[in-house]
């Protein structure tokens, strides 16, 4: 538990030496609910995690380019509310995501949508 | 194997995670948007069980960070200290590394009655001596005694405050008093002192839908008493889940 901590202490340390100009984001006001953006590809990490649920994702958006993406959605508790668990999505699985753009236009994505390879669509209301 | 991209996702989010809590609570509010159904009686004197809170449409405006559209009525002193405030919400939003909601910044209790802002479920369980609410935001618990006592002659202040409960007719009225003042009244900012002092009337209308009219009071920080009415749902199907807020926390400190 400790050593993961560490490590994930680290790999925070460590992104926000190359890219500290994440952390200028903030809530709502960083993401244009304006604009949607629909991303396909393979995910490359899903993190089940408090306060809220992590999709990192390989993917393209209307534009064709390919870059990486993250995708950030509600709780965990809420998720799992509405039949989620922390395997409904996996490293290496076809997804799109559809959401609000981040207004930096990083590629950045407040999910409202999620459907997953086989077209089965995953809640993403909070189990409300 | 946890590739790079975790610590990239991570980092990326971890502000806009922790800060949006409006963004839960507007979803809540979209999720729940269906006008309370007709259903059974409600049962006598009984609040058991799980609730989660359901927006009214005109609610969903501001409830993701305050009681009312319209702001309070404020003190000198309040105004002054609601004006240096810096939320995370609602309309004055800051970003994480410059708020200082002791919530946010500290994982502080939230207090009276701003636990009902944070978008997560509760459940009361009553036994003949107290009614226990359980929200599942960071585990937070209220003691409702219902055997008659009166507040403590002195109260110790606490973030939750004293509550002592009795029926009026099918409605339990709390009272709660005894507060310190490292807490605020919501996530806009709004703040109150030691002298807050609230009242919430749970009515259970029918067996699915349960109305509470809150009324907070505070001669040092309000000018007249600040009402609202929340409205919850019960979740027959739900469980109370761990939520700790020192995950949160956790995100925070990446971020000086």
């Amino acid at each position: 538990m400790k050593s993961k901590r560490m490590a994930f202490f680290a790999l925070m340390v460590g992104f926000m030496t190359l890219a500290s100009v994440a952390f200028a984001h903030h809530g709502t006001a960083n993401y244009d609910t304006s604009k949607t953006v629909t991303v396909k590809g393979a995910v490359s990490d899903f993190q089940f995690i408090n306060p809220h649920v992590l999709i990192a994702m390989d993917g393209k958006d209307e534009s064709g380019k390919l870059q990486k993406w993250q995708g950030e959605l509600t709780s965990p508790n809420r998720l799992s509310r509405a039949g989620w668990t922390k395997s409904s999505v996996k490293p290496g699985d076809t997804l799109t995501i559809s959401g609000y753009p981040a207004k930096s236009g990083s590629p950045e994505i407040w999910i409202q949508k999620v459907v997953l390879g086989s077209g089965e669509e995953l809640s993403t209301g909070g189990g409300n | 194997m946890r590739s790079h991209i975790k610590g990239w996702i991570l980092a990326g989010t971890a502000v806009l995670a922790f800060s949006s809590g409006l963004r839960a609570q507007m979803e809540q509010q979209a999720g729940a948007a269906k006008a309370p159904s007709a259903s059974a009686p409600a049962p006598v004197h009984d609040l058991s069980g799980v609730w989660n809170m359901r927006a009214t449409p005109a609610q969903r405006k501001f409830l993701g960070s305050t009681y009312t559209l319209e702001a309070p009525e404020m003190t000198p002193w309040a105004k002054a200290k609601y004006e240096a405030a810096k939320p995370s919400n609602g309309p004055r939003s800051n970003a994480l590394k410059v708020t200082d909601d002791p919530v946010l910044r500290t994982c502080l209790p939230p207090g009276t009655p701003r636990i009902y802002l944070q978008p997560f479920p509760l459940q009361f369980v009553q036994t003949p001596k107290e009614v226990i609410i359980l929200y599942e935001y960071d585990h937070t618990v209220r003691h409702v005694f219902t055997d008659g006592r009166p507040h403590p002659a002195d109260i110790t202040p606490t973030y939750m405050g004293h509550s002592i409960g009795k029926w009026d007719g099918d409605t339990l009225v709390v009272d709660t008093a005894g507060f310190n003042e490292k807490t605020w009244l919501d996530r806009d900012g709004h703040q109150h002192s030691d002298q807050l002092h609230v009242v919430e009337r749970f009515l259970r209308v029918d067996r699915d839908n349960l109305q509470v009219d809150i009324t907070m009071e505070d001669p040092k920080a309000l000018v007249k008493p600040w009402i609202t009415q929340l409205h919850f749902q019960l979740k027959p199907e739900w469980d109370i889940m761990e939520l700790a807020c020192t995950d949160n926390a956790a995100f925070e400190d990446f971020e000086k």
